[in-house]
């Protein structure tokens, strides 16, 4: 089975949230709105296994156990196109681009053999998969397969500080354990979004004022976006709430 | 004069002021109520100077700023203390705080550990809605003598 795909730079895939690596998300807080979001995946799922690996697993009640994909995000609405997309509908940051955009259309959150889906153009995307488009998976494999193997391998490697960070508030946090177990209810699962400052403070190397003043400008300018738009209340709700947080933490310093 | 939020009844200036100003703690369950007081006045840089180096990294001090903003702090209330006297290098806490977060009244219960680091108290972690012992029943045999000691099988006594 052969799979054809080619990436027509329409831009339509650079809206709403954007998962990325921890690495990637610092590098880019003066540009992105920075968040944490877990998402549950019930046990029996395809990509179980794979997202237990990369975050972590949480016990629900004797027997269940739900896996977490804990992942930094670019917090936008679905409205909202990436702030690196220029108004000539390319990549402003190509060259340097988060290894999420640069590994798609591929998903290291997926087993290598379960990525057919992510070829299937989402409505309005103008991926061009016809005959004319080389082909890009082949028997269940990836034809080239740098870029989803590096995605992977950081993915890898961050996986121990976003496991810290997870255990830390699961056990600290009630309302986070009650959040998670209450989407892991839902039988196609859910999603909690949490401040990403948690995770900064637990990165010796990143110094949090420095970051704040980054990241800061980038929510203030996003809470007036967002301000009275109907299907982003709770995104201006998270950039005016953490915004506030950060502008109190800078006073003080 | 100004009550100090712990709830000692005592002056700010008596009681919490002057340990968030420097003074060391005398004892952990103090080091714990001046934490509160820290958080009740919103001084966040205290809190994190009072956790010990090796937990502050899973302190948000961001986002603490931000609850201290909003959170309205309703009291405290020490349940137990073990240890962590004047004399004492470790110690715990178990105390409930109360406070209203947006629209919601909400109750931090923790057993916080404490200890001393370089000669002053530190708080070191804790467990959050600590469950106390567990209850240990003691079954009477119906035909077993009443423990209540009237001498008469418990079944004809207190079990009937």
């Amino acid at each position: 089975m052969e799979r054809r795909f080619h990436c027509t730079a329409c831009g339509k895939c650079c809206y709403g949230k954007l998962p990325l690596t921890l690495n990637d998300a610092v590098a880019n807080a003066e540009r992105f709105p920075l968040a944490m979001m877990w998402t549950t995946i019930r046990q029996g799922a395809k990509s179980f296994a794979i997202n237990a690996r990369l975050g972590t697993c949480v016990k629900l009640g004797k027997r269940k156990q739900v896996a977490v994909q804990i992942t930094p995000v670019s917090y936008l609405p679905p409205s909202l196109p990436c702030p690196a997309l220029a108004p000539d509908g390319l990549c402003s940051i190509h060259a340097d681009k988060p290894s999420r955009c640069r590994t798609m259309p591929f998903y290291p959150y997926r087993e290598e053999g379960d990525q057919s889906d992510q070829l299937v153009p989402r409505k309005g995307w103008l991926c061009e998969t016809s005959g004319e488009a080389p082909v890009v998976y082949l028997n269940k494999k990836i034809v080239h397969r740098e870029d989803f193997e590096r995605e992977r391998r950081r993915l890898m490697d961050q996986t121990p500080v976003l496991r810290a960070y997870a255990d830390g508030l699961m056990a600290n946090a009630p309302n986070v354990a009650a959040a998670i177990e209450k989407e892991a209810k839902k039988p196609r699962g859910g999603f909690v979004i949490l401040n990403f400052t948690a995770i900064v403070s637990r990165l010796p190397q990143i110094d949090m004022a420095a970051f704040a003043q980054k990241q800061l400008p980038v929510l203030t300018g996003l809470a007036d976006k967002t301000a009275g738009m109907s299907d982003a209340a709770e995104f201006h709700q998270y950039y005016r709430d953490s915004a506030k947080g950060m502008e109190r933490f800078l006073e003080r310093l | 004069m100004t009550l100090c939020p712990c709830g000692s009844g005592q002056d700010l200036d008596g009681c919490c002021g002057p340990i968030i100003n420097g003074a060391p703690a005398p004892t952990a369950e103090a080091l714990m109520r001046s934490r509160y007081t820290a958080f009740a006045l919103g001084d966040i840089g205290y809190l994190a100077d009072t956790l010990s180096p090796d937990i502050r990294g899973g302190f948000d001090q961001v986002e603490a700023e931000s609850t201290a903003n909003d959170a309205k702090w309703r009291g405290l209330e020490v349940r137990a203390v073990t240890d962590g006297g004047e004399d004492d290098e470790a110690g715990s806490v178990e105390f409930m705080a109360r406070f209203k977060l947006r629209g919601k009244q909400r109750v931090h219960h923790e057993l916080a550990e404490f200890r001393r680091e370089k000669g002053r108290w530190m708080c070191v972690g804790g467990q959050m809605d600590p469950k106390g012992p567990p209850r240990q029943v003691v079954k009477v045999g119906r035909n077993e003598p009443c423990p209540c000691g009237s001498g008469k099988k418990h079944k004809k006594c207190c079990g009937a």
